[in-house]
């Protein structure tokens, strides 16, 4: 029974299982986590680069997201974008309660959790080609650009603090940013359907 | 728009967009900002533009796993809370809806029964198997607890409030046979910061007289290198 409710859920577009969610309904929760999860913990522990915390941070950002499952609005994006935002925006909360601001560097790598190529599935390996053109992207950059936007979107650090950073004048560190996020977007073409 | 080319790095209309886009704008600044959009449409266009960019750098990171018993906490967590709040009427509302949403040709066959069940099911699943056994385990942490979850031939270890271990170390599970050497099954992990961790036990435990965690250098050791810190006997 719980089997093929299961695997009608997973049949849902995530919007579909969005609207569940509204309604309290934790298995269509339960298969949001599970094809998003994992980008998810991905970033937190890129940003973070500490494993537990990582987990904290996910842990913590999915049951707001619970809590707050109607405020999700497809007007203003993907379910992912959503879950990511809400994600990243938990990881800079954490920053700031923890005041940790060392110590970010992904230190503690074990090669086993890394997800081994023989797992992947055919949507996995899409996302792969995608994170893959992103990361290609962000490599085109210059660096001065590159540097100023990873600061501020993985670090959480506002242009006055990557400008005291770097000492530069603020305009310029807000330059920066605005450069090479016309250039990602240019470099690659419509941003919003990789995200899907 | 600008696009490409034709920015400048000038302060102008629309400068702030790409900060406000980060989140690298100062609180003060970003309510400024918003107020900002409502009446100017060049900037509101720089930031719908933008943000989809934004959207995208999240994806770039290495892909990682979840970590073992994660997504059991955020589902036990989330579970506990459905249950805390008067959802029945939501939830056979959410049964039907379920009918609606995925009456798709392939799977259209006896949804709406097994939706109207689902509740049921759900009620049933929590209650847990009659198969299911639970050792205690003996921790040597002080208010560090521990138990093995058996089902059939797979375990799962749940330890809570047990201390991370030490800078460089990392903590590996064995298991180990009666009148046998401990071996390592290749599972290393940390705790959360509360010290919780569920760790599923590889393959099969039929045969298993005890299971064990250690604290070994990064990258795990072939055999145990210090006293075991949890211990669980399954005979």
């Amino acid at each position: 029974m719980l089997r093929s409710r299961h695997l009608a859920l997973r049949s849902l577009a995530d919007e579909e299982l969005m609207e569940l969610v509204a309604g309290r309904d934790a298995h269509a929760f339960g298969v949001i986590f599970d094809r998003h999860g994992a980008v998810a913990y991905s970033l937190a522990y890129r940003m973070c680069g500490r494993r537990a915390m990582a987990e904290d941070v996910v842990q913590d950002a999915f049951l707001s997201m619970w809590r707050g499952g109607a405020r999700y609005d497809r007007a203003r994006g993907s379910v992912r974008s959503w879950v990511l935002g809400v994600v990243r925006n938990r990881t800079i909360d954490s920053f700031r309660q923890r005041e940790i601001k060392q110590g970010r560097d992904v230190g503690d790598d074990t090669a086993a959790e890394r997800i081994p190529a023989g797992e992947r599935t055919d949507v996995e390996a899409a996302r792969r080609e995608e994170a893959s053109a992103v990361r290609s992207a962000l490599d085109g950059l210059v660096r001065d650009q590159r540097l100023v936007i990873e600061l501020a979107y993985f670090g959480g650090f506002t242009h006055s603090q990557i400008a005291e950073m770097l000492e530069l004048p603020a305009g310029t560190v807000k330059g920066r940013m605005r450069l090479g996020l016309a250039k990602l977007r240019l470099a690659l073409g419509d941003p919003a359907e990789v995200v899907r | 728009m600008t696009v490409g080319g034709s920015v400048s790095e000038t302060r102008e209309c629309g400068g702030d967009a790409a900060a406000y886009v980060l989140g690298a704008l100062d609180p003060g600044e970003a309510e400024q900002f918003r107020r900002h959009l409502d009446s100017c449409a060049i900037c509101r266009d720089e930031v719908a533009s933008l943000r989809p960019v934004v959207d995208v750098l999240a994806i770039a990171v290495p892909q990682e796993h979840v970590p073992s018993g994660l997504r059991r906490r955020v589902m036990r967590d989330v579970r506990a809370e459905a249950r805390a709040t008067p959802h029945a009427r939501l939830n056979r509302r959410n049964s039907r809806s379920v009918g609606r949403l995925a009456l798709r040709p392939v799977l259209a066959v006896g949804m709406l029964a097994t939706a109207a069940l689902a509740v049921l099911g759900l009620q049933l699943a929590d209650r847990g198997s009659s198969s299911e056994r639970v050792v205690q385990a003996s921790v040597a942490a002080r208010a560090a607890s521990a138990q093995l979850r058996l089902s059939g031939a797979h375990a799962e270890l749940i330890v809570n409030h047990l201390p991370p271990p030490p800078v460089g170390r990392i903590y590996e599970l064995w298991t180990q046979r009666p009148h046998q050497q401990p071996v390592p099954t290749r599972t290393l992990f940390s705790v959360s910061s509360s010290g919780a961790a569920d760790v599923g036990v590889p393959g099969s435990v039929r045969g298993v007289g005890v299971i064990m965690v250690t604290s070994e250098p990064a990258g795990g050791s072939p055999r145990p290198t210090g006293a075991p810190v949890v211990v669980a006997r399954l005979t």
